[in-house]
């Protein structure tokens, strides 16, 4: 696959303040990209010079080889859908389905075609007459998409669209965006800050902080080998912990030898990246030695049980399946030694960012 | 529609039905009201008043009944006087709010809270400044001895004053002027409305600048046009003041004719009934824009 986007070092400055820091991304055709940052990174604002509502400060956008940095957004063929939505109050749903229909001089009953097409294909045939007002969240928000895709644009671009639905149907407005963008076949941008959302939608996933890239990828890739704490941890690692490298290349957590080796210097600060399910729990002392902490907590969730160890300040979190044996006698204030699944597990220089 | 939103939308119904029964302005309201009526009745009365002059069979007096003033009315000077009002009243509007719309749009979405301040205040500035001076500052400027005329006589690009004031261009420079901030203010806040985002969808869509204002800005700008308008129209239509200072004898808008009915003849009823036909015609602008409003609200719901 050709790229379509090429992003070439694109910084942003509002006054002192900068946004973006030089980012470089290629966006291939046909691909579901997800810009994925906590709040402030500049997701927005990567996607508004993208859509051409806000001039970068410096860098270029390619769209297949040709600078497009200068071109304005009513030219650009984009299709956006905005985090507001911003559904035209004063027009109907098909008003505002058709509304980018009549620039490219599609009138008459190909555009009504063309809306009662796009209705159907968000299962809202019935709805075309309605005033936006009168729709409800999950309806506004398939007219926001219809009306984006209506226009058939060289790029799909969204703005966390997702994230004024309820928890439920937001799961169903993923699987939905995700089956009607391969429909499509259009190139497609979406920004989040939800991981979930971004697992269950990318091609390629971009983790941003502060302005940056920090890693891009296939979301499975980055979920195992995220390259820094950060990352692990904005993918739903829980636990990140401070360990230290020994003189024996080994990573030491609380004192303790783990399974982990490393080529870092003795003496290192390192950070222990952990997710919940991939701690294992056993009576302590472990023959074999290793780290171990006192249970805290525990709670029976159904499928899983959640448990807190702590060793000194550090609280570990675990999730055990419930029908682990070991839960049948845990008790709180009891000792128990710490094992860790390699698969589930990242150490990090604790001065890598 | 779904089963849960007809059940919403009954319970909506259910809950506005209850408001307005329980809806009942208590005594301590009512007290809270009383200074404001007490304002507005003696101008009531007046009102009362002077219709039961304008059917009064005498001009000088209150006695019998009679619609001799009102057909008086149907004369040339009181017809042109009527017909120059609604048409300075008219094109005021018209000129202003094609200014006002530019002005509001500025200073909404300027960024810097200070440069907005400042133009709010430059607008504002005539609303308190006297109407009286606010139109011997335009006598200054754009009199026969006034700086305009000096200076074009000086430099010896004219060999007469220029008539800039006294004919109907100068009172409607002047309706303008001093109508301007009573649009920008409304339409700032109907400008509040109209997102950003509204006008970045259409540009992205398609949309130049020129058509999503078309589109988008003017309509949701509709009602606030026609509050601005009607207000506009309304204030110039008993324009007393600028007539009277940029108009001269000349342009005789119909609050001058009264005057001129009840100062030089003393046709007390003949004024009434002008002053009657002032009111109605001002409330019928008001009654339609009120309407136009309430029909582009169905439309735009939320
Ligand atoms: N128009 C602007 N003027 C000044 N600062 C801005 C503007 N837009 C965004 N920012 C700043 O840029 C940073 C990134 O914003 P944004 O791109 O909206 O973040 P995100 O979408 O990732 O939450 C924020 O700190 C924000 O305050
Ligand atoms: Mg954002």
């Amino acid at each position: 696959m050709g790229i379509d986007l090429r992003i070439a070092g694109v910084s942003k400055h509002f006054g002192e303040f900068q946004a973006l820091k030089g980012i470089d991304l290629d966006i291939e055709q046909g691909s579901f990209v997800c810009l994925l940052g906590p709040s402030g990174c500049g997701k927005t604002t990567l996607l508004r010079i993208i859509a051409g509502f806000e001039r970068a400060s410096a860098g270029q956008l390619l769209l297949n080889g040709s600078d497009i940095s200068a071109v304005p957004p009513h030219k650009r063929d984009f299709g956006m859908v905005f985090q507001s939505l911003a559904l035209f109050p004063h027009m109907s749903v098909a008003e505002n389905i058709a509304y980018g229909l009549k620039f490219r001089g599609v009138t008459g009953v190909k555009r009504d075609d063309r809306v009662a097409e796009l209705l159907d294909v968000i299962s809202l045939p019935a709805i075309a007459d309605r005033p936006v007002s009168s729709l409800s969240g999950g309806q506004r928000q398939r007219v926001a998409i219809a009306r984006a895709l209506a226009v058939q644009p060289r790029l799909f671009l969204l703005d966390e669209p997702l994230s004024a639905l309820d928890a439920q149907l937001r799961d169903a407005m993923q699987i939905e965006l995700r089956q009607l963008q391969q429909q499509f076949g259009v190139t497609t941008i979406l920004v989040t800050h939800d991981q979930t959302e971004a697992m269950m939608l990318a091609d390629k996933l971009v983790v941003m902080k502060g302005g940056e890239v920090c890693q891009q990828g296939a979301p499975q890739e980055i979920y195992s080998q995220p390259a820094t704490a950060f990352t692990a941890q904005f993918l739903g690692a829980s636990n990140i912990l401070d360990a230290i490298a020994s003189d024996q290349g080994i990573v030491q957590l609380f004192g303790a030898d783990t399974v982990f080796s490393t080529e870092e210097a003795p003496g290192t600060a390192l950070k222990l990246s952990v997710r919940a399910e991939n701690v294992i729990l056993d009576r302590a002392p472990h023959p074999s030695g290793g780290p171990c902490a006192e249970v805290e907590f525990i709670r029976n969730l159904g499928a899983s049980t959640e448990i807190l160890v702590k060793n000194g300040a550090t609280t570990v979190r675990v999730r055990l399946s419930s029908r682990d044996s070991i839960l049948r006698t845990l008790a709180i204030g009891e000792r128990v030694a710490l094992q860790f699944d390699p698969e589930g597990c990242v150490v990090f220089r604790a001065d890598a960012d | 529609m779904p089963a849960h939103e007809q059940t919403l939308q009954s319970l909506m119904r259910h809950q506005s039905a209850a408001r307005v029964r329980r809806w009942r302005p208590d005594s301590a309201l009512w007290l809270l009201c009383l200074p404001a009526l007490l304002i507005i009745t003696p101008f009531l009365v007046a009102c009362l008043y002077m219709l039961r002059f304008s059917v009064s069979a005498d001009t000088g007096s209150i006695n019998g009944f009679s619609l001799q003033a009102y057909a008086e009315l149907a004369q040339p000077y009181f017809l042109r006087s009527l017909w120059l009002t609604l048409k300075l009243a008219a094109s005021s509007t018209v000129i202003v709010l094609m200014l006002a719309v530019p002005l509001a749009m500025v200073i909404v979405t300027t960024r810097s809270a200070s440069w907005r301040r400042l133009m709010t205040v430059v607008v504002l500035l005539p609303m308190i400044l006297n109407l009286l001076i606010q139109s011997y500052g335009w006598i200054l400027l754009l009199g026969p001895a006034g700086v305009i005329n000096t200076t074009l006589l000086q430099l010896g690009m004219v060999e007469r004053p220029l008539i800039l004031l006294f004919n109907e261009k100068g009172v409607l420079l002047g309706l303008v002027q001093t109508s301007l901030p009573l649009a920008v203010f409304p339409l700032m806040s109907s400008m509040r409305a109209v997102s950003q985002e509204y006008l970045e969808a259409a540009s992205g869509l398609g949309a130049s600048h020129w058509r999503s204002f078309v589109d988008i800005t003017l309509p949701l700008l509709k009602p606030g046009l026609i509050g601005a308008g009607s207000i506009v129209f309304a204030f110039n239509a008993s324009a007393f003041a600028v007539p009277l200072l940029l108009g001269g004898r000349r342009v005789r808008m119909l609050g001058l004719a009264i005057r001129d009915m009840i100062s030089p003849l003393f046709n007390w009823s003949g004024a009434a009934a002008g002053g009657m036909v002032l009111i109605l015609i001002i409330t019928l602008v008001l009654v339609l824009s009120t309407w136009l409003v309430s029909r582009s609200d169905v439309r735009g719901g939320s």
